[in-house]
């Protein structure tokens, strides 16, 4: 077969670069990364506790946290440590040592030792805000919905989750219930995302202003977001917080279409022209 | 009809497959046959956001799309073509609007026929609107719509019908999520395929009424899930072997509307066909590089390899500068098979195969998994355990495991630490899953139900 002649004489650089095996560097340990250093606790319990977040293991998070809860107050429990360990999660995802299992095995074991310390705190943490996420109407995909929650929550934000296939008065009637500081939707095709701008101007009629963070698969584009008013075009889900976080702030749709890649702190080639 | 099983493979050797033949090749509408010596270019045009809001305007867009198509190849000398129409919600979800859409591309691809000569054919690939949380997968609202809608299509003058069904998806996505193969394996090799058999029965038995093939179903929901995820060389958020394992498991499931009487071509993104059409030797549909509008894959050369049918996948219905896209793809496809079909008429069909299938073969280890050679090891692998749905979705995923593993081993398959380690545990977890298949269910059972809120039991009868 000639494929296996080719295999052997061809210059497989003439035809292709693995890039991500060439630009891989030397294997360090997550406590190594100069990055987690700047935020992992060097102090007891909340290290452990950190630690057991980084990696992964809800079984050790929840067995910190409950030996901690002995020692320290809940809310410590929750900020000086659990936290900390997703702050460093965030960072390794960020530069590409993490992968998104690793992040969601943390954001496991960080909510089942989260659970143990509301508990003994006696009430939910108070959380950041509420954003609200849904899928759009007709449109059975949510994996990208997942991932927003899933980052809304890790970083300490109430995310309701209307699911997916959500008709246009459901979000609009939850808006108005929650009174969230963001609406998230997603959709994977051209005739679904067309729920947003309706959404949108639902909204706009009742008086109400929120950034409607839209993404979704290959449909949903800046321009179509940006065609309408509130919209806001999320190009990755693990920006999701950090745009609530600027609408917390008190930025309006309009300031956050602006200063994304500043509010997101890194470069989005989406948003080249606003670097 | 009865599901058949495949335990034996349709080619002897992976040589014996060359795109452009198949063994059982298809006939329909208008002469156009896929498998028969020939490679069909495909075109598939998504409708232009807001032509939904009513049938009328839903329907004019789909006759546009068909006019535009159909110009094109009398233009630049198209034998034939394949127009393919994935519906949007509301063309499934009204039957009325599916018969209506389908009789206006009929009638435009009939008159080129009848004015020209081109032969062309009309795919409708039903939109999969079940919700396991939203009244379950079987005899829900929505599975009952799209039941009347196939019919429909058929009425009006759909060539052949296809799908991306949904079965097991709240699973996998779970699986993928959270780095979990047996997630991976259980959503889409055993409620996959049970689903698979569920719909394609079905479907089957629809079409059957008709002069319509009921073609089959791609893993889209599944495997092109994983492929995306994993995205390209730099993405962080799924390895890509573990994209590869999946795709291999994906090969087990979307045999399942074969063995229910599907016929191909098997639908365009399937890039499991390949596999497919080793085992049971059914024409297939295929995407690679010039489906860039729709799927950024790293294997766009590759996928030509035993294709029958070469498509564009999806592209939004607007104006390029080369003209409207209906015409533009179907250009770029044309051009394409055209080639294939110089190769097959000059006797240059197996070196040109072999081209395609070199340049991707280790860009990435999931061109290494579908190059013609391994994909068949894949096949080999998944008829030898043919009759049980989830010891063959195991032994795929085992044997793509031994072809990446044997490509690193041999320095000709790069693979970064994350590739290999992924590749190395979930090996390890797939070689220490139970050989029943009533056991591993049950090993699910006892998990998934109560960590996966949209997992729905009921529909895979379980």
């Amino acid at each position: 077969m000639a494929l296996l002649d080719w295999a052997k004489k061809a210059d497989f650089d003439m035809i292709f670069k693995r890039y991500n095996v060439i630009i891989e560097g030397p294997a360090i340990k997550p406590e190594d990364d100069p990055d987690v250093k700047k935020v992992l606790p060097k102090d007891e319990p909340f290290k452990s506790l950190a630690m057991s977040v980084i990696f992964g293991d809800t079984e050790k998070a929840v067995q910190a946290a409950k030996s901690a809860l002995d020692r320290v107050s809940p809310l410590d429990v929750i900020e000086k440590g659990l936290a900390k360990g997703m702050d460093a999660v965030s960072a390794l995802y960020a530069k590409g040592a993490y992968f998104l299992p690793d992040i969601m095995l943390s954001a496991d074991a960080m909510t089942a030792a989260m659970q143990l310390a509301e508990q003994k705190l006696g009430r939910a943490r108070e959380k950041k805000g509420t954003v609200v996420s849904f899928v759009a109407e007709g449109d059975p995909h949510d994996i990208g919905k997942n991932l927003v929650v899933m980052f809304l929550k890790a970083n300490g934000f109430e995310a309701v989750d209307l699911g997916r296939d959500v008709p246009d008065k459901d979000v609009i009637e939850a808006v108005k219930k929650y009174k969230p500081v963001m609406l998230t939707g997603t959709a994977l095709m051209t005739t679904t995302m067309t729920a947003f701008p309706r959404v949108a101007k639902a909204l706009q009629e009742q008086g109400i202003a929120v950034p409607i963070f839209g993404c979704g698969g290959g449909a949903v584009k800046r321009d179509f977001v940006e065609s309408y008013d509130m919209g806001v075009y999320g190009v990755k889900a693990f920006h999701a917080p950090k745009l609530a976080e600027a609408a917390l702030a008190g930025k309006s749709w309009k300031d956050i279409r602006k200063e994304y890649p500043k509010i997101v702190g890194e470069f989005v080639a989406e948003y080249a022209d606003r670097m | 009809m009865g599901v058949r099983r495949y335990t034996k493979m349709a080619y002897k050797e992976p040589d014996d497959m060359v795109f452009g033949h198949a063994k059982f090749p298809v006939l329909e509408h208008w002469n156009v046959q896929f498998g028969a010596g020939y490679v069909v270019p495909e075109v598939k045009v998504a409708p232009e956001a807001g032509t939904e809001r009513s049938k009328d305007t839903l329907v004019k867009e789909m006759a546009s799309i068909a006019e535009q198509a159909a110009a094109r190849a009398v233009d630049i000398g198209l034998p034939a073509f394949m127009l393919e129409q994935e519906h949007v919600f509301q063309q499934t979800y009204h039957p009325d609007w599916g018969y209506a859409c389908t009789l206006a591309q009929a009638e435009v691809l009939k008159k080129y026929y009848d004015e020209y000569g081109v032969r062309a054919c009309l795919r409708q690939t039903v939109g999969d609107l079940r919700i396991e949380e939203k009244g379950g997968l079987r005899g829900s609202e929505y599975d009952n719509r799209i039941a009347e809608t196939i019919e429909e299509c058929c009425k009006a003058g759909a060539s052949d019908i296809a799908a991306e069904t949904m079965g097991g998806k709240s699973v996998l996505d779970y699986g993928v999520m959270r780095g979990d193969i047996k997630a991976i394996l259980f959503g889409i090799g055993y409620l996959g395929s049970v689903d698979m058999e569920y719909f394609w029965t079905r479907a089957v038995n629809i079409c059957s009424k008709y002069d319509t093939r009921p073609a089959g179903d791609t893993n889209c929901s599944g495997a092109n899930t994983c492929m995306y995820v994993a995205g390209g060389l730099l993405g962080k958020d799924m390895s890509h072997t573990a994209a590869a394992l999946a795709r291999a498991i994906s090969a087990a499931r979307s045999l399942v509307a074969v063995e229910c009487g599907a016929t191909g071509p098997l639908k365009d993104c399937g890039y499991e066909n390949t596999i497919v059409k080793a085992i049971t030797g059914v024409p297939i549909c295929q995407e690679g590089k010039n489906a860039v509008c729709a799927h950024a894959d790293v294997m766009g050369n590759l996928t030509c390899q035993v294709v029958d049918c070469w498509s564009n996948e999806s592209v939004f219905h607007r104006e390029e500068m080369g003209g409207p896209t209906p015409a533009v793809w179907l250009q770029a496809t044309g051009y394409e098979a055209a080639l294939m079909n110089t190769a097959i008429q000059t006797g240059n069909a197996k070196t040109l195969r072999d081209l395609y299938t070199f340049t991707d073969m280790y860009r990435d280890p999931q061109g290494t998994l579908l190059a013609y050679p391994n994909a068949f090891r894949v096949g080999k692998a998944i008829v030898e355990y043919g009759k049980d749905i989830y010891l063959r979705a195991r032994a795929a995923a085992l044997e793509a495991s031994k072809v990446m593993m044997e490509a690193y081993e041999a320095k000709l398959l790069q693979l970064t630490r994350f590739e290999l380690d992924t590749l190395r545990k979930y090996t390890s977890i797939l070689e220490s899953l139970p050989m029943e298949a009533e056991i591993f269910v049950d090993q699910c059972m006892r998990e998934y139900p109560r960590k996966i809120p949209t997992f729905d039991p009921k529909s895979y009868g379980l």
